[in-house]
C-alpha cells in the first residue's frame, strides 16, 4: 500500500503514463512532421505501443478475471486490423501519386 | 464454392476436414471466453453455432497463390511458432517506437523519408499478408504496395528505419515460419524492373 493505492493499481497508473507518454509523442509527431507519408508513422506510435501499455494496465487493473481477457484481445483486435487501415491510407495516396519526398522547407 | 465441394477439393493444402474441426474449436473457444458462462445450456448453443458457422465460413477462408495451383487455408500455420513470431514482432515493435520517438521529438528531427523496394517470392499467400502487417505495424516503416510478383514498397521514416528493413531479419523469419525458401533481393533506387 502506497499513497492509498493497492500494488496492482500503482502498475496500471505507471503503465497508463507510459502510455500517455506515447500517445503525446504521437500528436508531436503529427503537428511536427512535413507530409502526408510521414505522418503514416507516427499515428504508429500510438496505435501500438500507446495502445499496448494502456491494455497492459488496464489489465492489471482488472486482475485475472474474464474482462483482463476481453481487454487482451480487443487489443490483438487492434493490432491486426489497425495495419490494414495504414496500409489502405498509404496505398490509396501512392496510387493517386502524391510526392514520396516532401516539399522542401526553405521553400515554404 | 460451397463447402461440400470443398471437402473433396484436391488443391488444397492439408486437410479440408482437419480445417473445418479446427474453425469449429477456434470459434468454440471464442464463444466459451466471450461468454464466460459454463452451463450445459450455453454450451450446446455455442457449439451447434460454432458448427454451423464454421460450415458456412470454411470455403470462405481459403486463399490462392499467386498461380492458382494451391489453395491455402489461412489458419493453418504452425499456431506455436506463429506465436513466438508475435512475441519477437512486440519486442521489434517497442524498439521502434523508442526510435521514432527519439527521431521525431528532437529539436532538429532526423528524418528523411524515402521509397525502398524489394522482392520476396513466397508460395502461401498468408506469408505476405504476415509479413506486409508485420512491416506496417512497426513504426517507421509503412508497406505502401505489394504486387501479385512479390515485389514490396516500403515507405520510411529515415536511412536508419530504411537499413533495419532491407537487412532482412524479419523477412528471413517468415520464411522460416511458413516453410519456404528464402528468395530475397533488395532493388535500389533507378534498376526498376
Amino acid at each position: 500500500m502506497m499513497f492509498g493505492l493497492a500494488w496492482n493499481e500503482i502498475i496500471a497508473v505507471i503503465l497508463l503514463v507510459g502510455s500517455l507518454f506515447f500517445f503525446l509523442a504521437s500528436a508531436i509527431g503529427m503537428i511536427r512532421l512535413p507530409d502526408f507519408y510521414s505522418r503514416l508513422h507516427a499515428s504508429g506510435n500510438s496505435e501500438t505501443m500507446g495502445l499496448m501499455l494502456a491494455c497492459l494496465g488496464l489489465v492489471f487493473y482488472e486482475g485475472p478475471t474474464l474482462t483482463a481477457i476481453k481487454i487482451v484481445i480487443i487489443f490483438l483486435l487492434v493490432f491486426l486490423a489497425n495495419p490494414i487501415g495504414t496500409h489502405v491510407l498509404g496505398k490509396a495516396a501512392l496510387k493517386s501519386g502524391h510526392p514520396i519526398t516532401p516539399v522542401d522547407k526553405e521553400e515554404e | 464454392m460451397k463447402t461440400k465441394d470443398m471437402l473433396k477439393d484436391e488443391t488444397i493444402v492439408g486437410s479440408p476436414k482437419k480445417h473445418l474441426v479446427v474453425l469449429t474449436i477456434v470459434l468454440f473457444a471464442f464463444w466459451i471466453l466471450l461468454s464466460g458462462k459454463m452451463d450445459i445450456k450455453f454450451l450446446t448453443y455455442g457449439l451447434l453455432t460454432a458448427i454451423i458457422s464454421a460450415w458456412i465460413c470454411v470455403p470462405l477462408l481459403l486463399m490462392p497463390n499467386a498461380d492458382g495451383t494451391k489453395k491455402y487455408f489461412i489458419f493453418d500455420v504452425p499456431l506455436g511458432k506463429y506465436a513466438m513470431y508475435w512475441l519477437w514482432l512486440l519486442n521489434e515493435v517497442r524498439k521502434a517506437n523508442i526510435d521514432v520517438v527519439k527521431a521525431v521529438v528532437r529539436s532538429e528531427m532526423e528524418i528523411n523519408p524515402q521509397l525502398s523496394k524489394f522482392r520476396i517470392k513466397f508460395d502461401n499467400p498468408m506469408a505476405y499478408t504476415t509479413l506486409a502487417n508485420s512491416i506496417t505495424l512497426t513504426p517507421g516503416t509503412v508497406t505502401l504496395n505489394v504486387t501479385e510478383d512479390g515485389l514490396f514498397e516500403v515507405h520510411a521514416l529515415n536511412d536508419g528505419f530504411a537499413a533495419g528493413l532491407l537487412e532482412g531479419g524479419m523477412q528471413e523469419k517468415i520464411a522460416e515460419l511458413f516453410g519456404e525458401p528464402f528468395i530475397y533481393e533488395v532493388i535500389e533506387e533507378g534498376e526498376e524492373q
